[in-house]
Parts: C-alpha cells; structure tokens; sequence
C-alpha cells in the first residue's frame, strides 16, 4: 500500500506535529512526552483545498489543544476515516424518479470522519467529521423519528461525473423499484453506521454498496447492504469496519420513511 | 435495698415480656436491613433496562411491603392483636381524614401522578414559573432541580390541578425567534438571509424546516416570527447561536433592526416643524429683562 496515503500510520517523536489538512479540516497531532495534543478546526467549505496535505513541523501547541495522557508513550499515530456515526438524510437538488420495473444507482457522497489512533493497540483518541454536516429529523412526526446528518446530493448515475474528494466517501445506491408506479427520490436515509470505509492507491474512499429495494405499491423498502468494496473499486483496502451490525434479514422501513 | 433492684431488674430481664421486647426490636432492626438490601436487589438483576423512574418505584414499593411485614410480626411478637390495631385505624381515620385533608388530598393526587406519568424521574418541567429537573415523585411532593440549583418542593395537588409542561418529553424542539425588521427592508431577502443562517448552523435541524411567519405590520416594523428546530440537547446552543448568527447576518447584509420611533406632524397638510435649539440665554441678562 502507498505509504503517502494520509491514513497510514505515522510516528511522531516529542516535540514535533503532524498536521493535516483535509478539506476543510485541519487536524494538528503534537506529541509531547506521554501526551498526545489534539486540535481540530474547520474553515468554510468554500476554502477547502480539494486534495490532501500531510505535513510534520515543530509548531508549538496553543491553549486550543485537547492534551490525551497515557501511561506507555508511543510514537505511533494514525488517522483512520470511517463514515458518519448516525445515519446521513440525502436529499438529491433536483427530483428524481426511478420508473416501475426499473433499477438505477446513484453515488452519493458524504463527508467522512477522520479517527485519531494512537499507539500499537490503535486507542482511539478522538473522532472528528471533515466537514461537519447539519442535524436533520427523520421520522413520520416530531415525535417519533431519528436524529441524522443533512447532506444535499447531486444524486449522479455515472461514476465518472463523481467528483473525487479526498474527504467525501462514495457509497453507491442501488435502487430497485418493483411496484406499479414510480418512486420518488426526494429523500433518503443512507444507514452510514452499518456501512464500512474502504480506500484506493489514489486516495479515493468508498463504502460498501446499500441496495434499495421497494416490493410492492405500499410504503415498505427493503434495504440491503453488499458487504465488500464495490466492483468498480474491487482493489481497495479495508480501512474501517462498520459501527454497528445491521439487524438480522436487513432493515425493513416504511418507504414514507425513505422517501417522503 | 440495691440487691432487690439487682433482682427485679433481672427478673425482668428473664421475663417472657422482656424477652418479647427484645425479639420485637430484632425484628424491626432485621426488617430495616433486609428491607434495605432487597429493596435494591431488583434494580441490580434487571440492570440498565430499568429506567431512574421505574427504579425508585420498585424500590420504594419492595422497601415498604418487606419492612410493614416485619413491623406486623414484631407487634404480634409484643402481643397486639393485628385485627383490633385495624378495627382502631378504623375508627381513627375519620378524625385523621379530616385533620390531614391537605396530606390526604396530596397523598391521592400523587397516585394519580405514578399512574399517569406526565413525566419522570430527570425530566425538565415547567410548572407555573417554576423550571426545573425532576429528582424525585413522592407520595405528597415533587421535588425540583431548578438551572440556579435550588430545590423546590412542589406540592402533587398543584400538579394535578394545574398546568405542567414537560420539556424534555420529545426529542425535538422548536425555537421561535420573535424579530423585527425596518418597514422599507424587502420581506423576501430578509426570509432568504434568515433561511441562509438556519443552513449554515449545523444545530439547526434541517427538517423539519425552519418557518418564516410575517405575523404583520408593527407600530415602527415588519414583524416577523422565524421558527428553527433543535435537538433537546442543543436547544440553548441555538438559542444562543442562531441569534447571534442572524445578527450578523443582518450586519452584514445591510438589514435595519428598528427601534420604537416616532414623527411628529403639524397637521394634515404641512411638513414637520423644523425644530431649532439656540443656546440658552441667562434670565439675569439685559435680553431677558426686556
């Protein structure tokens, strides 16, 4: 695996920082004997570079620092991206209908979080997204639902029109739609915990597949997700596992949950 | 003489009536213990599928029928007969009815209150002007956590009577932000810019959508009425962010938040008075006195 990749791991001596720049993260590890110092900042989207800068420095930390103490000092820290910790609500900008009988998919991407681990036994110290997204509400009411992430989608089906953000995870969407009528696509929950983070030489992320599946004209979908990377990223590496099992037989909602 | 207090005393001690005394005492203290410890056994088996609520309600109720059980057995080891001490009670409660109307009206109401459920142990309610975190339902009172950290005693009667709101019952909420702008601003950029900031905080919750109401023409304003969703956590975060961000917001696009003003006119007709403030003149001067 290329070395140069900003999740591979890194060994800082004392006194010395390692800097990321990550979009619009700018993530600082500093050690300073047993300590880890953390700090983590996020300029405009607009400013984000769309590349990846990996850099070691003497720079001196600020009050700004989280400090991390452990016992055994190790010199060995990573950053290791995984996808978001509750589900992403998407919304794609423009409505999109998947006609009966038809299947299609979409790539949507997402913002990833970045986990800083330390030492041989991978601690992790800290999670920290890219970009942090807007809390959303998904649920038939107000009283019953979900906290998610918003994410606004282009929704693309042509992977090649996917732009390639080294902080974006791609995760393709199959959408099947089996009933009489066609499916809106106005909005859906990606379940980003159950999804894990995979990686490419070229610094590209992307997630396992979810398959969307409605049977009938009612409101329930069946979602699935294809454990593995993607057939059009088959080389790439597993970098994060999923942070929850999905429940036994896939999940079953309402389709008014999904798309409403 | 000291011999013979000497004898007494132990034959008292000997005695069948000291002897049940002292069994009587065993049994309440073993009550106490035993009451104590079983009483939390329930929380520990069931673990963290019980609630703070359910907890203190099973404890509360494991607590009572062990130790009443034991003080029976102790007052039949004293040699009261249960059946008179009831018949007494019997005839007691009408006067202790009427003596403790509060306590008893107090006592039901916070039946009502378990039953019920308006809310629980940990919850924020707001009775009357009163705000503050449950820490306890007991039979008589509620007792409150206020956000200046005094405890309040609420009687349950006030409960069941009046109004309670229960602020934490759902996850979400919603924060109305009642402002004003100048009457010559255009409604549409204002709405535009509002909707702007509650994008941009990333505590405003993107659905349900934030509303924009024009609630009407004030005396000096446009008045507006901007509602954004939150999570209970977050709830004061952005009451504090979102107005902050919307001040800004109108800094920067040029937005006037008026003040109450007012124009004075001559008549129907004319223009204001022009109004001239000359300096002012000592009474004691040569101008004054003609």
């Amino acid at each position: 695996m290329n070395q140069g990749l900003w999740w591979m791991p890194r060994h800082v001596v004392s006194g010395r920082t390692l800097r990321l720049r990550l979009g619009p993260l700018i993530l600082k590890a500093h050690r300073s004997g047993s300590e880890w110092l953390l700090s983590a900042e996020e300029v405009d989207e607009t400013e984000a570079v769309p590349g990846v800068m990996l850099e070691m420095s003497d720079e001196r930390p600020d009050d700004k620092y989280v400090r991390y103490a452990c016992r055994d000092p190790q010199d060995r820290i990573a950053f290791r991206p995984m996808l978001a910790d509750r589900p992403m609500v998407v919304r794609p900008r423009q409505a999109v209908f998947v006609l009966p009988g038809e299947e299609t998919i979409f790539y949507i991407s997402t913002p990833v979080w970045v986990g800083v681990v330390a030492g041989e036994n991978d601690q992790l110290l800290r999670e920290i997204p890219a970009s942090r997204p807007s809390d959303t509400w998904f649920g038939p009411s107000t009283r019953t639902g979900e906290i998610c992430y918003a994410a606004r989608t282009q929704a693309r089906n042509v992977l090649a029109e996917v732009p390639m953000r080294a902080y974006r995870v791609v995760t393709a969407l199959r959408v099947e739609n089996r009933a009489d009528s066609p499916l809106p696509v106005e909005k859906l929950s990606l379940p980003a915990p159950l999804l894990s983070t995979w990686g490419r030489e070229d610094g590209s992320l992307w997630s396992d597949t979810v398959h969307l599946q409605r049977v009938t004209d009612s409101d329930m979908a069946a979602i699935r997700v294809e454990p593995g990377p993607p057939s059009y990223a088959s080389d790439a590496t597993l970098l994060a596992g999923p942070r929850m099992q999905a429940g036994k037989g896939g999940l079953v909602r309402a389709f008014s949950g999904f798309f409403t | 003489m000291e011999n013979a207090l000497v004898d007494s005393l132990m034959a008292f001690f000997t005695s069948e009536r000291a002897l049940a005394i002292v069994r009587a005492i065993v049994l309440l203290a073993a009550g106490l213990m035993v009451a104590a410890i079983v009483s939390r056994l329930p929380q520990r088996l069931m673990g963290k599928r019980f609630t703070p609520h359910q907890a203190m309600l099973t404890r509360r109720l494991v607590y009572y029928v062990i130790l009443a059980l034991f003080i029976a057995s102790a007052l039949r080891e004293l040699g009261f007969s249960l059946g008179v001490l009831l018949g007494a009670a019997g005839v007691l409660s009408v006067a202790i009815g009427f003596a403790s109307q509060t306590s008893a009206s107090n006592l039901i109401s916070g039946l009502f209150l378990i039953g019920e459920r308006p809310f629980e142990i940990g919850d924020l309610i707001r009775v009357g002007t009163t705000t503050g975190e449950v820490l306890s339902i007991d039979l008589l009172s509620v007792k409150l956590r206020t956000f200046d950290n005094l405890y309040v005693r609420i009687p349950n009667e006030q409960l069941i009577k009046g109004e309670v709101t229960t602020l934490t019952r759902f996850p979400i909420r919603r924060f109305d932000l009642k402002i004003r702008v100048a009457r010559k601003e255009d409604i549409g950029r204002v709405r535009e810019v509002l909707m702007d900031v509650a994008d941009r905080n990333p505590l405003c919750l993107d659905e349900p959508r934030p509303l924009f109401i024009f609630t009407g023409f004030g005396e000096s304003s446009l008045d507006i009425q901007f509602s954004a969703w939150a999570t209970r956590e977050n709830y004061l975060d952005l009451l504090n962010s979102l107005q902050e961000d919307v001040k800004r917001a109108f800094d920067a696009a040029g937005i006037e938040i008026p003040f109450p003003h007012r124009a004075l006119y001559a008549g129907e007709e004319t223009r204001p008075f022009p109004v001239i403030v000359h300096s002012v003149i000592p009474p004691d001067s040569d101008s004054g006195k003609a």
